[in-house]
């Protein structure tokens, strides 16, 4: 029983075509939230809050500079975490797509598999657009947001960063049966990530342990990859990448082993 | 079992299509399914009769591969199903006792996108899904989405998405339960032409009228063990004689009727204030009845059927 399961390429892409399907049917409507959200992070905090902070105050960048690579990472783990939870659980436990896919070809290890590349494809795609709009808005005020070539690295890094909140959000959904308990996800891993990982201000100043800890979450390696691809990367950023590959491929395996024992008895 | 059908309905050459040799399921410490042994043969209607709670579904999922035996085997379009689980599920089709039809698609779409799962060329499925559509009566409904689909054609779609990969064997779970007569008789026809076209169907019920319209051969499931098994005409006369006189009386009358009853009949059940009396000649027992003078409200005389025989065995009938 205990047999590991590897997910085979062609089921995985059968999953992630039939999302796909979808989200090339309802793509605007489902693109907008994701799009708005950053956006209201940056006008909010980058011009409101920032404009407390003195010019040239982190890492000789205006704030809005420093936080709008971090917002990209953030948007990335929000895309993903949303649909390995309640997207992911509304198909195994309420619509059961899951349950209809499992008796073809495609195995439940190859339906986790394709929603991982889905989850990882729709940060991607989200941040694409989110990136492009930054650097528009950054030209149009004067005060360029996305600085270096390497940005043009940043989607398949929004991919990568991606999947691997699919495979921390997936692990919890396989974990709970009920839909209300993604609040303790959200409250207690997404928004604590999302404070605490050098999005907002540089975690380096904060006194120990705080730094340490952050450097074993995912997050803050996510925004370290996007600022370095941002504004030009140094070879520490292939630190950060991997740690975020080891750490996705370390964890991988287990939603995968334990999705399947919930679809297959 | 087995070799006893076999024998009895002279088809002991015939090929197989599922051969299940002291097949088990245990969950926990609660069996399931307490190693049932039965074969299905190329091209019939097989059927899985008995109460909810019986293991037939934990039964239908080990075929599909969506629940694996702790114990015994089985083959499934001549392959070890553990062993060959992608294979199988390339071979069979399945329409799932809960409708699990993918909301976020259109009706055409769930048939298309199903047929990638089984890796179809765009094309094909394309025509397949045209035809099936035709075949279950939706292509007026091809592009409504699945909330607006009736309890009836939501199955009908069902069965058409078993199809899209032109099974050899098409298992179904319940086909017909919670639908109104009309859409019963509909999904009937449409499986009866499937048998016809020489497909292999194996259907759980626990209606013994669908069981007897649709299956060449059945087993009862009670409790996680096959009870009896047969075609329908051989298990009734094999178990209950062929007339059934069904009598409605006071509970004092049902003593005294018994003791008449039981030394002329057959075999005789009581459920509640009914006795169902199976016997060969039900004129002369009624005249025996009548003569003795106790007061029968109600009496009733038909053919014996497979809830008949479900009753014999059990003790219980099928739908409580």
């Amino acid at each position: 029983m205990a047999t590991l399961r590897i997910p085979s390429p062609r089921g995985t892409f059968r999953v992630w075509q039939r999302n796909m399907t979808i989200f090339r049917k309802y793509w605007k409507t489902l693109l907008l939230p994701n799009f708005f959200e950053p956006l209201l992070y940056l006008a909010a905090l980058g011009l409101g809050l920032g404009a407390f902070i003195q010019r040239g105050g982190i890492e000789g960048q205006s704030y809005v500079q420093f936080i709008a690579p971090g917002l990209l990472a953030s948007n990335a783990m929000f895309a993903a975490s949303f649909e390995s939870t309640f997207n992911t659980y509304v198909k195994l436990k309420i619509q059961r797509t899951y349950d209809a896919i499992v008796t073809t070809p495609v195995n439940a290890e190859d339906v986790v598999a394709g929603e991982y590349l889905w989850a990882g494809t729709r940060a991607a795609l989200y941040g694409t657009g989110f990136l492009a709009v930054l650097t528009v808005l950054g030209l149009a005020f004067g005060e360029p947001l996305i600085t270096s070539w390497w940005a043009l690295l940043i989607p398949p890094a929004l991919l990568m960063i991606g999947i691997m909140f699919s495979v921390t959000g997936t692990l919890f959904t396989s974990l709970i049966d009920r839909i209300d308990l993604f609040s303790y996800y959200f409250t207690l891993v997404v928004t604590p990530l999302f404070l605490f990982s050098g999005i907002f201000f540089p975690i380096e100043d904060f006194p120990a342990p705080v730094p340490q800890v952050a450097w074993f979450t995912p997050l803050y390696h996510a925004v370290n990859v996007c600022r370095a691809l941002a504004v030009g990367p140094t070879p520490a950023v292939l630190v950060d990448v991997a740690w975020i590959l080891i750490f996705t491929a370390a964890l991988a395996l287990l939603p995968i082993h334990l999705m399947r024992r919930r679809l297959i008895s | 079992m087995n070799t006893e059908t076999q024998r009895r309905t002279g088809s002991g050459t015939r090929e197989t299509s599922i051969v299940a040799r002291g097949l088990k399921k245990s969950y926990g410490d609660f069996e399931a399914v307490k190693g049932v042994t039965f074969e299905v043969y190329r091209g019939e209607c097989f059927g899985f009769l008995g109460p909810n709670g019986a293991g037939k579904t934990t039964t239908m999922k080990m075929l599909y591969g969506a629940a694996v035996p702790t114990g015994g085997e089985l083959t499934v379009a001549g392959l070890e199903i553990t062993q060959n689980e992608r294979e199988v599920k390339r071979r069979i089709g399945v329409v799932p006792q809960e409708d699990n039809l993918d909301n976020d698609l259109k009706v055409l779409e769930n048939l298309l996108v199903y047929g990638r799962y089984f890796d179809l060329p765009r094309k094909v499925a394309q025509k397949k899904a045209g035809e099936l559509l035709e075949f279950v009566q939706l292509s007026e409904k091809a592009d409504a989405t699945v909330e607006q689909l009736s309890g009836g054609m939501k199955r009908r779609l069902l069965i058409a998405r078993a199809l899209i990969n032109d099974p050899e064997i098409v298992v179904l779970d319940e086909p017909t339960t919670g639908l109104d007569p009309q859409a019963r008789h509909l999904v009937w026809d449409r499986l009866r032409e499937l048998t016809s076209e020489g497909k292999t169907l194996v259907l759980t019920t626990h209606y013994m009228e669908e069981a007897a319209q649709l299956c060449d051969r059945l087993v009862i499931m009670e409790g996680g063990e096959i009870v009896t098994g047969g075609s329908p005409r051989e298990m009734i006369e094999e178990h209950v004689s062929p007339e059934v006189l069904e009598l409605r009386a006071a509970p004092e009358a049902i003593e005294r009727l018994l003791t008449i009853v039981e030394a002329n009949a057959g075999a005789v059940e009581r459920a509640g204030e009914t006795l169902l009396i199976y016997t060969a000649d039900a004129g002369a027992l009624m005249e025996k009845i009548h003569a003795s003078g106790v007061p029968v409200e109600n009496t009733m005389y038909r053919q014996a059927g497979l809830e008949d025989v479900f009753l014999r065995l059990t003790g219980r009938q099928l739908i409580d």
